[in-house]
C-alpha cells in the first residue's frame, strides 16, 4: 500500500529511499534533482522559520531592506511603532515587484509598473486615477495589500515564515534555544549588523553548502589544512581543536562548543577551576566579547549558560534549514586573539546555484575599535574573499555536479562516524549532547530534519 | 521635459570627481610608464607571479572593495558601501594572503588556480600636488574559468588607484575597486583584481 502522506518522485522513488535512516546514507541523487527542489521550495523553504537580516540594518521608522526568502523577494519594513514587517514584494495586480532598491526609507511604497501604491505595512492605498478604479470593486481593499508573512525578532535577528500556523519561533528551535541564547541573547543591547551582507553566487546546490554548516567538524583538517600549515595562524596541528562537545537537536539545529584550554596555551589554567569569570575574561574572552561586559553577561545568562560560554563556547555551527553561524578566534602574530562573528545564509537559486549571503556583526555596546578589527578580520577570513571560505566555494558545485552521474547518482553520501562517548556527566545543557571528537551526528541530525519536512503533508 | 534633464546634484559617487585641470595627457611620457605598469601588473596576475606583484605594492597600501548595492539615482552615492566591504586590506594582509598560496600546499580555492585574463582599459591619469603620486583610474574586465566549465565567469569594475613613482619605478599605494555587481557572479575573491 503506498502512503498517501508519503512525498514521492515521478519515478517512484521516496524520501525513505534518498535517506536511509538504518545506515545512514543519503543517495547523492538527492543533492541536486530538479523534482526534489521544487518540493523543497515548498516543503522547506514554504514552511521553516527563515533569518532575513538584523533589524540594525533598519533602525528608523520607514527604513526598509529587501532581501529573498527562499525564492520569493520580501520587503522587510519598520513601522512607526517601531514593529518590523516582512511581506512578499510582489505587487498584487501583475506581479512586478514592488521595492526595486536593496535598502531605502519611504512611507509609501509605489509599484513603477501601474502605479499601485502600498504604506510600508503593506496595506493597498490605491491606484492611480483613483475614480476609475484600476483594482475594480470585486474584491475590497483590503484584500488588495501585500501578501504578510509571520515575522519574529530573536536577539535582533529577523526571522520570518509563510507558515501562518505553524510552529511558534521557540518552538521551531526548540531545546537549542539554550546554546542559541548564549550568542544572540547575551548583552543588554544585543548585536548590530556592521553593514549590509557581502552577496555572491555558488554554483552549487543550496544543501551541500547547509548540511555542511550543520556542524561539520571533519572537513576542517582537510579542505581547511591551510590554517594548520601557515605558521602565522597556529601551532600547526587542528586536530586538538577538534575535541569539544556538539550539540544538536532532531529540528537540524547544532553548535560545536570548543573547549578554550585546547585552542590556546594561554587558557591552559581554565582547565583546574581556580579561575574567577573575570580572570578567564582577561585571558580568552568568547568571541565578541569584551571583558567589560561580565556585567551584562551575568544578568543576560543563567550561571551553567555563563560558565560553559566562557569555558567552551559555541565557535560554529549552523540553524536549519540554511544558516551557518561562526563566533571564531583569529590569533594575531602578536598574541592578541580577535573575536568574530559572522552569519551566512545560503539562500537557493535553482537546483545548481546558490547565493552566499553573509552578514558580519558585533555587540553594539563594543568599543569602536573592536568591532573596525573584527570586521576587517571576518572580511579576511570568511565569505567573498575570506581566506577560510574561498575553500569551500570550489567544493560544492563539485558535489553539485558529481551528483548528476547515471553512476554517481546512486551512491551514497555516509554519516557513519557516530558518537559513542556518553555526555559528561556535568554538562550543563539540554538538547542531543555529543562528547568527544567531531563526528557526523550533527550532519546526520540536519537530514532527519529534512527527511521530517520533505515527507510531511503539503 | 527637455532633452538636457539635469543630473540630480546629490549624485555622489567615487568616480563622480570633476574632471581635473591637472589631467596627465594620454600618450604622454608618464601616461605610458602608468599604463605599462598596470598592463605589466595584469600580466603578472594572470600569470600567477604574486611575489612579483607584491614587490610592486607600496607599504602602506590600502587595498578594498565596497560592497554595491542597488538604490535610486537620487541615492547613487549610496550604491557603494564602505562598511561591509569584499576586500578591506593593508600591505600587511595582502602579504598574509599571498602567504596562504605561496607558503601552503592546501589553498584549494586557487588550486588548481583559475585561468584568468585581466583586460585593463580607460586609463584616465591625474597629477596630483606631489609630483610622484598620480591618481589613475582604469576599467579592468577579468574573466575566470575554472576545471572544465565552458562559460567564462566575468567580473567587471573601476579601479581608483593610487600610484607613487619611485627610482625603481613606480608603486601602488591605494586602490578601491568599484566592482559592477551588488551580487557577485564570482564563487569568491581569491584572486585580486
Amino acid at each position: 500500500m503506498l502512503d498517501r502522506t508519503r512525498t514521492t518522485l515521478s519515478d517512484g522513488t521516496t524520501i525513505d529511499d534518498l535517506i536511509n535512516i538504518e545506515t545512514r546514507e543519503v543517495q547523492l541523487r538527492a543533492i541536486s534533482d530538479p523534482e526534489l527542489y521544487d518540493i523543497e521550495m515548498r516543503k522547506v523553504f514554504g514552511k521553516t522559520w527563515l533569518l532575513l537580516g538584523h533589524e540594525s540594518e533598519i533602525p528608523n521608522p520607514g527604513d526598509f531592506i529587501t532581501r529573498l526568502m527562499g525564492s520569493d523577494p520580501v520587503l522587510i519594513t519598520r513601522q512607526k511603532d517601531g514593529s518590523i514587517r516582512v511581506m512578499l514584494n510582489v505587487c498584487p495586480h501583475r506581479g512586478m515587484r514592488v521595492c526595486t532598491a536593496d535598502a531605502g526609507n519611504a512611507k509609501v511604497h509605489t509599484c513603477i509598473y501601474h502605479g499601485w501604491a502600498f504604506k510600508n505595512d503593506g496595506d493597498f492605498i490605491g491606484a492611480p486615477v483613483a475614480g476609475e478604479k484600476m483594482h475594480g470593486d470585486i474584491l475590497p481593499k483590503e484584500k488588495l495589500g501585500l501578501t504578510q508573512a509571520r515575522s519574529h525578532l530573536y536577539g535582533g535577528l529577523i526571522f520570518a515564515t509563510w507558515n501562518l500556523e505553524g510552529p511558534s519561533f521557540d518552538e521551531f528551535l526548540g531545546e537549542m534555544k539554550w546554546y542559541y541564547d548564549m550568542l544572540f541573547c547575551r548583552t543588554d543591547k544585543g548585536l548590530e549588523a556592521l553593514g549590509p551582507p557581502q552577496r555572491f553566487t555558488i554554483k552549487a546546490n543550496w544543501k551541500t553548502a547547509c548540511e555542511q554548516s550543520a556542524s561539520d567538524g571533519f572537513h576542517t583538517l582537510t579542505l581547511h589544512r591551510w590554517l594548520g600549515e601557515f605558521a602565522k595562524f597556529g601551532d600547526g596541528d587542528l586536530t586538538t581543536s577538534m575535541y569539544g562537545t556538539e550539540v544538536s537537536s532532531l529540528q537540524g539545529h547544532s553548535l560545536r562548543c570548543m573547549p578554550v584550554a585546547n585552542k590556546f596555551k594561554q587558557a591552559a589554567g581554565f582547565r583546574d577551576g581556580n579561575l574567577t569569570l573575570e580572570e578567564k575574561l582577561a585571558i580568552v574572552p568568547p568571541p565578541g566579547i569584551t571583558k567589560e561586559m561580565l556585567p551584562e553577561l551575568i544578568r543576560n545568562l543563567s550561571p551553567e549558560q555563563l560558565g560553559l560560554l566562557v569555558d567552551s563556547p559555541p565557535q560554529v555551527g549552523g540553524m536549519f534549514p540554511n544558516v551557518l553561524i561562526a563566533f571564531i578566534y583569529v590569533p594575531q602574530p602578536d598574541g592578541e586573539i580577535i573575536g568574530l562573528t559572522s552569519l551566512h545564509t545560503y539562500i537557493p537559486k535553482g537546483p545548481d546555484e546558490l547565493e552566499f549571503c553573509n552578514y558580519i556583526l558585533a555587540e553594539k555596546d563594543a568599543p569602536e575599535e573592536h568591532k573596525q578589527k573584527a570586521l576587517q578580520f571576518a572580511v579576511r577570513m570568511l565569505g567573498t574573499s575570506g581566506m577560510v571560505e574561498q575553500d569551500d566555494s570550489d567544493t560544492w558545485p563539485h558535489i553539485t555536479q558529481t551528483a548528476k552521474g547515471a553512476a554517481a547518482r546512486n551512491i551514497t553520501m555516509k554519516y557513519q562516524a557516530v558518537c559513542t562517548t556518553p555526555p559528561r556527566p556535568d554538562w550543563p545543557g539540554p538538547a542531543l549532547v555529543y562528547e568527544g571528537f567531531t563526528k557526523d551526528d550533527t550532519q546526520w541530525n540536519w537530514w532527519l530534519a529534512y527527511r521530517e519536512l520533505m515527507n510531511a503533508p503539503a | 521635459m527637455t532633452m538636457n534633464a539635469v543630473i540630480p546634484t546629490d549624485v555622489s559617487v567615487a568616480s563622480d570627481a570633476p574632471f581635473r585641470p591637472n589631467r596627465v595627457p594620454v600618450g604622454s611620457p608618464a601616461y605610458n610608464e602608468i599604463t605599462e605598469f598596470l598592463y605589466e601588473e595584469a600580466w603578472l596576475l594572470d600569470e600567477i607571479r604574486l611575489a612579483e606583484w607584491v614587490a610592486r605594492l607600496d607599504v602602506d597600501l590600502r587595498y578594498t572593495c565596497p560592497v554595491r548595492q542597488t538604490r535610486p539615482l537620487h541615492q547613487h552615492a549610496q550604491s557603494i558601501v564602505r562598511t561591509v566591504m569584499h576586500f578591506d586590506e593593508t600591505y600587511a594582509s595582502i602579504r598574509g594572503r599571498v602567504g596562504r598560496i605561496t607558503d601552503t600546499r592546501s589553498a584549494w580555492a586557487e588550486d588548481p588556480p583559475s585561468r584568468t585574463r585581466r583586460l585593463v582599459t580607460n586609463i584616465l591619469v591625474d597629477s596630483t600636488d606631489d609630483p610622484d603620486e598620480f591618481e589613475v583610474k582604469s576599467y579592468l574586465l577579468c574573466s575566470r574559468s575554472r576545471f572544465e566549465e565552458t562559460n567564462l565567469l566575468f567580473l567587471s569594475c573601476v579601479r581608483h588607484d593610487l600610484l607613487r613613482r619611485y627610482d625603481d619605478g613606480i608603486k601602488l599605494a591605494r586602490r578601491e575597486i568599484i566592482v559592477d555587481q551588488t551580487v557577485l557572479g564570482f564563487p569568491n575573491l581569491a584572486i585580486f583584481l
